[in-house]
């Protein structure tokens, strides 16, 4: 193999050596040098214990504590917790989650026409053009009308004041923006959903609660609140 | 004494025989005695040096400058904590059904790692550490300091100032801290570097009203406009005059936030409203000076620190 690459390669040996012959040059020049410091009459330099010593000294292992757990660990993503553990305390039976959850086929999509009921004023009904996620913060957009005027209104979900949340009716067909702003123009304007939420209130009433409670975020907690507060 | 002489002629005065002798070697005979000579007219100077024992102790130094601050009572009466910034959200009040808009801060194995002291340094503060970092990563002086003080490598480190002794002792070198540090309904102030928005123009950065959009104005709708006047201000730009350039990026303090939650378990403290700075930055938590200071268990007895005597230099 060797003499393959010396016949390849013939000059392969002479690299090695040239390497080795500047090593010893090298070295002969160490010498050179320490041979050419003036030793000023000074004591020969202390022995080499203590410098071993010292180089040993500086350079000391260090060793620190191990670190406590990390918080990080034990909770990757605060505001989330913090949020979940709000939540579980407005939502106790998770129903407005479930509501407005992307998982559940059954939530509200924008276009969907929700009446809202508050503890205070009267409810409000429009069609739902924004659903703004952000965990307990999650509010959604209501467009309808007051006195032939078009309101928007926001309503935060999970807000103790919000009472209840209805779907009136939903939208025929997916619609296929996220944020239904073209609504606000004349042509696309739906007006006054009055008609159809008093149809639904009829509707409702004939079948009895039984079957609109499913729907209804809190329809319990509604009757409870109605009077005892404010 | 005009029996023992003989009297000058009348048109002389008569002390021209006499002359005026020194009044320190030999004081005036005369109560009334005139004198005669070289007088200032110029009102007497006070001392230019006003140094004196008997003179009450100046304001303008350092150790009355501290002895105000002590009086103020402005110094926390205990170390505060470094927490990491997650973002924001809100808090319900299931009663009345108020939103509050809150930050949420997470305190990650915040441990003490040393006191600086008055007679030291200069001024008592506490040295906190928080989070872990690779100690490879650490240079050797830093780590020895750690290792004297016996916690882990710190991913960050800062001071907090306190009140005398009685506030290192509050926390021990190597006590850890945790959100329980702080209580809900306290106020606490937070330091923490705002969001860097680089090179800022005038309009973003000082409030500029810029130029109008028309009416002549041609592609400095956004400019500062003039730096000053002319003549009669010097022709030339004052200083401290407001212009565009590096804006954000640097520590604000927002004073009296308000403690809403206090998680000890994930380390959490909740407070009120917003704290500057992007989401993980580093901020400061510390009790707020300009509300009364949290009541907290009491700490072991202490002898009353006693302020330090003024000097009239210092």
């Amino acid at each position: 193999m060797a003499s393959n690459l010396c016949a390849i390669r013939p000059l392969a040996r002479l690299k090695p050596l040239i390497r080795h012959q500047r090593c010893i040059k090298l070295r002969q020049r160490a010498y050179a040098t320490q041979q050419t410091i003036p030793n000023q009459g000074q004591p020969p330099p202390p022995p080499q214990a203590a410098t071993l010593e010292k180089a040993h000294h500086s350079m000391r292992r260090i060793t620190l504590k191990p670190p406590p757990p990390a918080m990080y660990n034990k909770c990757p993503s605060p505001v989330e917790t913090f949020e979940a553990s709000q939540i579980a305390a407005l939502d106790p039976i998770g129903s407005r989650t479930k509501l407005f959850s992307r998982s559940n086929p059954d939530a509200v999509k924008v276009g969907d026409i929700l009446l809202v009921r508050t503890r205070s004023g009267d409810p409000f009904a429009g069609v739902c053009i924004n659903i703004r996620r952000q965990g307990v913060d999650t509010a959604i957009l209501l467009r309808g009308q007051l006195t032939r005027v078009g309101v928007e209104m926001w309503y935060k979900i999970y807000s103790p004041n919000v009472e209840g949340i209805e779907v009136v009716q939903r939208r025929a067909k997916r619609a296929r923006r996220a944020r239904l702003y073209y609504m606000r123009k004349p042509k696309h304007d739906i007006g006054s959903v009055e008609n159809i939420v008093r149809q639904y209130q009829r509707q409702k009433a004939a079948l009895g609660s039984s079957d609109v409670k499913g729907r209804d975020a809190n329809a319990h907690k509604k009757k409870n609140n109605k009077r005892g507060r404010n | 004494m005009a029996s023992k002489h003989p009297l000058p002629p009348s048109f002389l005065p008569s002390n021209i025989l006499f002359p005026r002798r020194s009044t320190s070697l030999r004081p005036p005979h005369h109560p009334h005695h005139q004198q005669r000579g070289i007088k200032s007219i110029s009102p007497v100077r006070p001392n230019r040096f006003n140094h004196d024992p008997s003179l009450p102790p100046l304001g303008s130094t350092k150790t009355a400058a501290y002895n105000r601050l002590l009086a103020a009572d402005t110094l926390p009466l205990r170390t505060g904590a470094l927490a990491t910034k997650s973002g924001m959200t809100a808090l319900y009040d299931p009663v009345t059904g108020a939103r509050t808009p809150c930050t949420v801060l997470q305190l990650d194995r915040n441990e003490v790692i040393y006191h600086k002291t008055r007679a030291r340094h200069g001024y008592n503060a506490v040295q906190v550490g928080c989070g872990w970092r690779q100690p490879r990563n650490l240079g050797r002086p830093l780590l020895g300091h750690l290792e004297r003080a016996g916690v882990s490598a710190k991913k960050e480190i800062a001071e907090f100032r306190v009140k005398g002794e009685k506030g290192l002792r509050s926390s021990e070198v190597g006590a850890s801290i945790g959100a329980g540090w702080f209580q809900e309904g306290q106020f606490v102030d937070t330091r923490s570097k705002s969001r860097g928005m680089g090179f800022a123009g005038g309009m973003k950065r000082h409030g500029f009203g810029g130029q109008p959009a028309s009416h002549g104005v041609s592609l400095t709708h956004r400019s500062m406009g003039s730096a000053g006047g002319g003549q009669g201000s010097g022709s030339r730009v004052h200083p401290g005059k407001k212009m565009p350039g590096r804006m954000g990026g640097e520590q604000v303090t927002i004073q009296n936030l308000k403690v809403l939650k206090v998680d000890e378990e994930n380390g959490l403290v909740v407070v009120n409203g917003c704290v500057s700075g992007p989401k993980g930055c580093l901020v400061k938590i510390q009790d707020a000076i300009k509300k009364p200071w949290p009541e907290v268990l009491p700490g072991p007895p202490l002898p009353e620190t006693v302020a330090e005597p003024l000097r009239a230099t210092t």
